[in-house]
């Protein structure tokens, strides 16, 4: 893989000073500025408290496909950068019933990542999680946060979108329409009616995700993935093993994945096992594991990628252009 | 056996395996699957006592049985239009969704001292021009790092992946990561998986992850070595590290074994494929007496193989107890798996055509090679693999057209004898009722 900036076809970053100074990047910037105003308006309207995430603790969330975690020698330690605050989010709940962070999250993504668009190294989730919430609560919440923030940016910034070519009418629907909701075996059925062939046992790949985004002008949500697709720390139903209480939103237009949630785990033993499900030796989870085995409330709650949504909202063509310091899968940058 | 040329100073030992037999393979190749030429002419042969009798398992005593008629000789007549010989059998098979020019593969030699060496790389580059897939074992990187870029210290993995590339001819071949509880700790499959100096396997589907269950040297143990003081302090907090030698300050390392239930494992074949999804999939299986339910759940859950290791099998460092007295004999573990629902590959004293024929015919599409492929490398460093496997086919060709056969996938239980077959009842019935497999 070529490990430089820049290519002439714009498909990957330029180097630094070429990519601040371009205007495209600097409205793009405007805009996320925007959703960061609007998401914190919104959640501290609802009763949220922002707290600040940890950058590395000695575990975090292994449940992201096909990534690698990255270490850090923490006085001679070995010491994880966070993938994920899931495990911080569950902790805060013995502060505050609702809270949210706006979190650095880093994964070495696997190098094919790098020709999905949706994809940095390095990027940033709008978090949230609310305590004693079920599926249907986080779901409630990401769509009325996902609605709030565009109704807000399109009213702030309607020269900056113009000046991206970003037409507001694509949002209408959006604004107007309740969003769908489909479960993720029937988004199986219809990526195999459309001759795509998506393993029913897994999450929805890439391209399958981005098929389906194409088919709609409404965001609509995955419900119920397969136990084996996601995290351990997904909650299992009770009355249909094998099948997770968790969702993804789909942002229309071929934008695809912008929120991945879930009502959690918090029995003790359940975890443990799932650890187990997931390879893994519990062992490295102490910290964690003492705290739910003293006892910690169920909750619900979800990740709104930050770059994501911002690009999702500019229209532009792949993630890295929304981010001041894109850190593409398998690109060597500062 | 005669003396054979040395080509390097022969230092590894394999007690209780046909070590001689097999150096004298890897110094000569073919020649050695027959009696020395000299007797030729003037000496008659017939059927030895058991080469080793002290160690014969069930699949030694066994025979291979060809029979008188041969269906599927005159469709290799017909097709060939003249009479088949045993140099027109066709070893090529698909191995774990990866195709091999041979029903054999590298078996993955744990994290001792002899699988950290340059043996595993001299293996590894013979294995590459093989075309052969080669399992690179567990522990790798917590023992021995993952060093990566012209200024780290090369790690054994990617030492070893990148020796096998260097020869590997297009289209053939595979590299399997297995992966244990401890491993993943380390992320080895995520690491392998993200890492640039990977992509060529996987843009070319020759990638495969194993997830290890068990061994067959030490069934219901984790992996164990001996280290010195320093390097086990190390690793303390990931393993148990016990002080059993007197008067030395070296320490046995015990991982866990990991703990497995159907549901468990079924989870992480299928999150394996999740998070994988352009890697193959193997499992591990040691040689536990639910040897066939999990083979079956491994295949149910989506595994391209599984691999069975019968306790004849190791290559790593063992209690003597486990050695001697626990786990199911190879054979038996085929038996009990029946007719497998999937890709089945057998390990276990593996060196020569003879077993690998028996174990085709008990069901396996092909059989891995552990210490006889390190004992090998160790006789002839260039070539004592190559020629090791030069010899096994060419018996292996001879075993299976005398079968009246002509590809490995043919060769089927109704080709094998198996003494004391009231032991086994069910088997003489079986092959009766199966006839010839396509």
């Amino acid at each position: 893989m070529d490990n430089t900036h820049g290519t002439d076809d714009g498909s990957l970053p330029p180097a630094p000073p070429a990519h601040l100074a371009s205007p495209t990047t600097r409205n793009a910037l405007r805009v996320q500025h925007q959703v960061l105003i609007s998401a914190r308006e919104f959640l501290t309207g609802e009763g949220f408290v922002e707290l600040l995430s940890p950058v590395i603790g000695p575990v975090t969330d292994p449940g992201v496909r096909g990534s690698k975690q990255l270490d850090v020698d923490y006085y001679g330690h070995r010491y994880k950068l966070m993938t994920s605050g899931i495990l911080y989010k569950q902790a805060s709940l013995l502060a505050f019933d609702k809270i949210f962070f706006i979190a650095p999250n880093v994964r070495a993504e696997p190098p094919e990542t790098c020709s999905t668009r949706r994809h940095l190294a390095e990027f940033h989730q709008i978090d949230v999680e609310i305590a004693g919430g079920t599926s249907a609560d986080a779901r409630r919440i990401a769509e009325r946060l996902l609605v709030y923030v565009v109704r807000h940016v399109l009213a702030a910034l309607p020269d900056e979108l113009a000046a991206l070519g970003r037409d507001p009418r694509v949002f209408a629907e959006l604004l107007t329409e309740p969003f769908g909701h489909v479960t993720h075996a029937q988004a199986v059925a219809q990526l195999h009616s459309l001759a795509h062939p998506q393993n029913p046992a897994a999450e929805i790949d890439w391209d399958g995700e981005e098929l389906l985004s194409h088919k709609t002008d409404v965001p609509f949500f995955i419900t119920d993935y397969p136990k084996g697709s996601r995290g351990f720390y997904d909650r299992e139903s009770r009355t249909e093993p094998g099948v997770l209480r968790n969702f993804d939103l789909i942002a229309p237009g071929g934008f695809g994945e912008l929120v991945s949630g879930s009502e959690r785990e918090s029995d003790y033993s359940r975890i443990v096992t799932r650890i187990r499900e997931t390879g893994e030796n519990p062992a490295k989870y102490e910290w964690y594991l003492d705290m739910v085995r003293a006892g910690i409330p169920g909750s619900a709650g979800f990740g709104m990628g930050l770059e994501r949504l911002t690009r999702f909202l500019t229209g532009l063509d792949s993630v890295w252009q929304v981010s001041a310091y894109p850190k593409v899968p398998g690109l060597v940058a500062p | 056996m005669s003396a054979w040329p040395e080509t390097t100073a022969a230092r590894l030992r394999a007690q209780g395996f046909p070590e001689a037999a097999v150096r004298a393979r890897a110094a000569t190749g073919s020649a050695a699957i027959f009696p020395p030429e000299e007797a030729y002419g003037r000496e008659v042969f017939g059927a030895s006592a058991a080469s080793h009798p002290e160690t014969a398992d069930l699949i030694d005593r066994a025979r291979l049985v060809p029979p008188v008629f041969a269906p599927l000789r005159l469709e290799k007549l017909i097709d060939l239009g003249r009479e088949p010989l045993f140099s027109d059998v066709d070893l090529r098979t698909e191995i774990g969704g990866f195709r091999s020019a041979w029903p054999v593969f590298l078996s993955a030699f744990g994290s001792t001292q002899l699988g950290s060496t340059e043996l595993a790389a001299a293996a590894s580059r013979q294995a590459g021009r093989l075309g052969i897939p080669m399992v690179i074992g567990e522990n790798v990187v917590p023992v021995n790092g993952y060093g990566r870029g012209p200024a780290g210290p090369d790690s054994a993995l990617l030492s070893r992946v990148r020796a096998y590339l260097a020869e590997l001819p297009d289209g053939a071949g595979g590299v399997v990561i297995q992966q244990s509880t401890e491993d993943a700790d380390s992320e080895v499959w995520n690491l392998v998986y993200s890492d640039p100096g990977v992509q060529p396997l996987v843009a070319t589907g020759r990638l495969g992850f194993e997830l290890k269950v068990g061994q067959g040297a030490k069934p219901g143990l984790g992996g164990m070595t001996v280290l010195d003081a320093a390097a086990a302090a190390r690793v303390g907090g990931q393993y148990a590290v016990t002080e059993v030698f007197d008067g030395s300050d070296r320490r046995l390392r015990s991982g866990s074994p990991g703990t497995f239930t159907g549901e468990i494992l079924r989870q992480q074949i299928r999150l394996m494929r999740n998070n994988f999804p352009r890697a193959r999939v193997w499992v591990k299986l040691h040689p536990g007496r639910d040897v066939a339910e999990a083979a079956r759940l491994a295949w149910e859950a989506g595994a391209d193989a599984v691999t069975v290791d019968g306790a004849e099998g190791g290559s790593g460092w063992a209690p003597i107890a486990f050695l001697d007295h626990v786990g199911l004999p190879l054979a038996e573990c085929l038996l009990r798996i029946g007719t497998p629902a999937g890709c089945l590959l057998a390990g276990g004293r593996m060196w020569e055509g003879s077993r690998v024929v028996k174990a085709l015919a008990l069901g396996a599409r092909a059989a891995g090679l552990g210490r006889a492929a390190l004992v090998a490398v160790d006789q002839d460093r260039r070539d004592g693999l190559c020629r090791l496997l030069d010899g096994l086919a060419l018996e292996a060709s001879m075993l299976i057209s005398a079968l009246g056969k002509y590809t490995t996938s043919a060769v089927g239980r109704e080709d094998i004898w198996l003494p004391g077959a009231g032991a086994h009842a069910g088997l003489t019935e079986d092959a009766a009722i199966i006839g010839d497999r396509r």
